[in-house]
């Protein structure tokens, strides 16, 4: 990500750092970060307010808004119903050029979340909630979870757990919630979430991290806030924040990149933090703060014959690429699994776990272009995510909790393999 | 890189002569410019500092420990600026960069030398050295360079007075007894950490002050003159750090920490011609007495260890019995023998057995205090006993097996020393680009170690405790730091033996392999019992079960 200052943008950094200077302290920050999102932003922002009314602090809170730059008039709808003071208003997108759009279609992502901190460390919150801007359905109650495990619990970060069928969000259930968990030992479900709640303390901490302007901050930023606070000092939980329905921002990224974004992310992190993790054994439960509800609706169909193809395809073609990261033993494995009738075709857990882990090493210890290796992840994600959607058929939200509870097992079991492998690397070829 | 001010108790230092590493404008010569080629072969060996032996501008009588100017470079590696970009390049590869400050003495060719020579006796010009009508002065003052030197005085036709020198007849040593002299080397340093240079290595720092009636070396007017130079840095550049280069027992290197207001680093002298005695012996003994033998040291200080490096492997700090030992067990060429001392490199010291040499460098990077891994050692390198002084250990770097080793495009004759190339450690048969390509070797192995040593901070800032088992060829000692507790075993021997630890302390805990991460049965109350491989080591984390 990088930005091309001008004159203008200069003097709209300094009036924003004089906006924040001479604001009043405030006990609570809720941040919303947008991008053309005027058609639900206006929601959010009065489910915002009537959280803070009922909770009595509308007087000690702050509304900062982070816009990327929208052009449909978002900004002009928070502005017709928060005015300043109560409204702190973050030009950093003025005279940017964003090169990177993530899959969560939110450009300048981190840029607007470190924008949100310092305004609240500056403002002395105690506590911090972002919120998304392009949420549907906005519910009070929802954002007050955010910030009242923080204020009234002492909790310092309050990761969301929305209510999901069993085929969606899979890449979190299948990739980045197991590794998230055997690597950092705690069991937060959906730690790359956009949202979240955080304490004055963890939020003075993440000003002081490193990875603010690291490569792909925009696209993992939320993912290594969660995995910060994960590895420091800090008590967790999670809030049940109902089911989340948001309004796409753009055409949606393609499965390939969106996976390799997301894994990039997940797996840049492992270098820097190795000496936490790999000591790290098992996992712990954090508290669940509110009521997880049933899910009304049927979850999404997955066109399980068209992912098991794209499996066979990726076998078939990929092949090459993948015994540069994968152990003999994985590829032939693949093989069989390849030439399996469909109504058999299972992917069995440790092998999956055992994937992800080579992966992960070799996007570490790089082999060949990083970007390559992840997208080359895809079909075998393809046929990870048959394996499960058709497992899966018909569970209800206990159920999926009870099968992803398994893969993490298997996750956390193999584990020592990665830090072998991690240990005393061998090439494969 | 970190902001950490104890950041050289976590580092693996890499020692290099910028002459032999890599010649980047074919003149034979190692450079700047080749060097600064090469930084991502050593981002990817794992150290992160970088030693450079002198690059300054001399005479070259001494390898470059001849300064005839201090600050700027050497002709022949280069310029300033071309330092400075490899400086930056280094940083932002997260490496630092460690230089040499000779403070003791110039060259004779130094232009504060000639003119001290020339000026009349008494003027502040000429008291920059120390001279005397007589040779008499300083009486009984060893000489340390036995084989070159026969006295610490030589006479200078132009002053008509003699000058003293530590070293070489060609290296007259610095007057600090003189406050300009004092200004001009503090000026030196600025210059240096100014740039950005992150450590400084001060050469020869037992010999800086000299007394009537005494060894002229680590006497208390010299320790004032470094904790001066330690305030002056700690207030000009907070966060650079001093490494003491004093070749003295334990108990006189000790006093170059103070207390903690000296240097922040010193070698480890006597250690390393120990652990090279037990292995021979196959007996664990003297490497524990060496250790046992060295005092505690301040937090904030560091020792720095060394299996070799760019000098003789010194045995100064051994007793009578123990040099002829060493000399019998790995200098029978005369050849060998320099000074003091047996000039070898690590490879050829122990008949290129690479069990030997594994074990050797596990000792190396888990005892107390940072590593130093000398250019060329990590991929095995051989020496040539018949080049002069100690130049057979600092022949070209040996990165390919095409022309020159891959180290210059120059014609051969060109090339500052010749290369290596004997069948068994010559450059066809030990080279970077082979051993790149092959998983199996010594520099693959070197690279995996260093990189776990590195995850590990246990090493590096943590305490020893020697276990006692009864079999005097296994080493077993536990390191902590924190909630880490390392336990390492090694067997001296060239045979499998077996072990039976008294590991009572830690009932209950699991010993996890640390190269495998490969879990071994819990310690219980019964001794532990282990079978090594001839020259095998372990190394491993004890955890709680159910941590």
């Amino acid at each position: 990500m990088a930005s091309t200052g001008s004159n203008s943008s200069v003097r709209a950094a300094e009036a924003e750092a004089a906006q924040v200077e001479n604001a009043a302290p405030a006990e609570v920050v809720v941040g919303l970060t947008s991008h053309n999102d005027a058609a639900t932003i206006g929601a959010v922002v009065h489910a915002v307010q009537a959280a803070l009314e009922t909770a009595g602090r509308a007087d000690t809170a702050r509304l900062v808004l982070a816009d990327a730059g929208s052009s449909d008039g978002t900004r002009e709808v928070v502005r017709g119903l928060v005015a300043p003071p109560r409204l702190i208003e973050l030009e950093y997108a003025r005279g940017a050029t964003f090169r990177e759009m993530p899959y969560h279609g939110a450009p300048g992502r981190a840029t607007a979340l470190r924008g949100i901190l310092e305004a609240a460390h500056q403002l002395g919150a105690r506590a911090c909630a972002v919120v998304d801007a392009n949420r549907q359905a906005a519910d009070p109650a929802c954002i007050d979870l955010l910030m009242t495990p923080v204020l009234r619990d002492g909790f310092d970060y309050v990761s969301p757990y929305y209510a999901r069928h069993a085929n969606e969000g899979a890449m979190t259930k299948g990739i980045v919630y197991p590794v998230f968990r055997a690597l950092y030992g705690a069991r937060l479900r959906q730690p790359a979430a956009s949202e979240f709640g955080c304490s004055g303390r963890l939020l003075s901490h993440y000003l002081a991290e490193p990875f603010w302007e690291a490569e792909h901050a925009a696209a993992g930023i939320d993912l290594w806030l969660a995995v910060a606070a994960a590895c420091g000092d800090f008590l967790t939980c999670e809030a049940a924040l109902g089911a989340r329905e948001v309004s796409p921002r753009g055409a949606p990224a393609d499965l390939s990149t969106t996976l390799a974004q997301v894994a990039g992310a997940l797996f840049a992190d492992l270098d820097t933090r190795v000496d936490g993790w790999q000591r790290v054994r098992g996992s712990v439960e954090v508290p669940m703060v509110g009521t997880v509800p049933a899910l009304e609706t049927d979850g999404p169909s997955l066109n399980l014959d068209g992912l098991v193809e794209s499996f066979r395809l990726g076998s078939r073609e990929l092949r090459d690429i993948w015994t540069w990261v994968l152990p003999p033993r994985t590829i032939v494995e693949l093989r069989k699994m390849s030439d399996a009738p469909p109504d058999r075709f299972v992917f069995d857990d440790r092998l999956w776990a055992t994937i992800i882990y080579d992966f992960a090493f070799g996007y570490c210890h790089p082999v060949m272009p990083r970007d390559h290796l992840l997208r080359s992840l895809t079909p075998l994600y393809s046929g990870w995510l048959a394996s499960f959607a058709r497992e899966m058929r018909g569970a209800g939200l206990a159920q999926a909790d009870e099968r992803v509870e398994q893969l993490c097992l298997a996750f956390e079991a193999e584990k020592r393999y990665l830090i072998s492998r991690w240990r005393w690397p061998e090439r494969l070829r | 890189m970190t902001n950490d001010a104890l950041w050289y108790k976590d580092a693996i230092i890499y020692e290099l002569p910028v002459k032999s590493f890599c010649d980047g404008n074919a003149d034979g010569i190692g450079d700047f410019k080749g060097l600064h080629e090469k930084l991502d072969y050593l981002q990817a060996l794992g150290v992160n500092c970088l030693w450079l032996l002198p690059f300054f501008p001399s005479p070259l009588k001494d390898d470059g420990y001849d300064i005839a100017a201090y600050t700027s470079v050497h002709p022949a590696y280069g310029t300033l600026d071309d330092f400075k970009a490899f400086l930056d390049a280094a940083h932002a590869r997260g490496m630092r960069v460690v230089i040499e400050l000779v403070l003791n003495h110039t060259s004779d060719q130094h232009p504060w030398f000639q003119r001290a020579r020339s000026a009349p006796p008494g003027s502040p010009e000429r008291d920059y050295y120390v001279w005397s009508d007589t040779d008499r002065r300083f009486e009984g003052v060893r000489i340390i360079f036995v084989d070159a030197e026969r006295s610490n005085w030589t006479w200078d036709p132009v002053a008509q007075a003699y000058y003293w020198h530590r070293f070489f007849h060609h290296q007259p040593d610095l007057n600090y007894d003189n406050p300009a002299v004092v200004r001009e080397m503090l000026a030196v340093l600025d210059f240096w950490l100014d740039m950005g240079v992150d450590g400084l290595r001060l050469d020869a720092v037992p010999y800086l002050v000299e007394r009537e009636h005494t060894s002229c070396e680590n006497l208390p007017e010299t320790h004032a003159l470094i904790k001066a130079i330690r305030r002056h840095v700690d207030a000009a550049t907070p966060g650079r750090m001093l490494l003491a280069e004093a070749n003295q027992l334990p108990a006189d290197v000790r006093a170059y920490f103070g207390d903690g207001d000296e240097c922040h680093m010193a070698y480890h002298f006597p250690v390393m011609p120990r652990i090279f005695m037990g292995l021979h012996a196959e007996d664990r003994q003297p490497i524990v007495d060496a250790m046992e033998q060295t005092p505690p040291i301040p937090e904030n200080c560091q020792w720095a260890l060394f299996l070799r490096n760019h000098d003789e492997l010194t045995l100064e700090m051994v007793t009578d019995d123990e040099r002829d030992y060493m000399y019998l067990a790995y200098s029978l060429d005369p050849q060998a023998r320099l000074n003091l001392g047996i000039r070898r490199r690590l490879a050829p010291l122990v008949g290129n057995n690479r069990r030997r040499i594994e074990l050797l460098n596990a000792l190396l990077f888990s005892f107390p205090g940072t590593p130093i891994v000398y250019y060329g050692d990590e991929i095995g390198m051989g020496d040539n006993l018949y080049l002069g002084d100690r130049n057979g250990v600092r022949t070209p770097m040996q990165w390919t097996g095409d022309r020159n080793a891959g180290f210059s495009r120059a014609d051969a004759a060109r090339l500052y020393s010749p290369l290596i190339t004997d069948p068994v450690y010559g450059y066809p048969a030990v080279n970077v680009e082979a051993e790149e390509s092959d998983t199996a070797s010594l520099l693959h192995w070197m690279r995996n170690m260093i990189r776990l040593r590195r995850q590990f901070k246990v090493f590096g800032r943590g305490t020893i405790e020697f276990l006692s088992p009864a079999n005097r060829k296994v080493l077993a000692y536990v390191r902590r730091y924190r909630d880490d507790i390392i336990l390492c075993v090694a067997n001296l021997s060239r045979t499998v033996q077996p072990a039976e630890l008294d590991l009572g302390a830690f009932d209950g805990m699991v010993p996890v392999e640390m190269l495998g991460y490969t879990e071994f049965p819990a310690i219980g109350s019964l001794p532990y019992f282990l079978t090594l491989g001839p020259y095998g080591f372990y190394w491993f984390e004890l955890q709680r079960p159910g941590r």
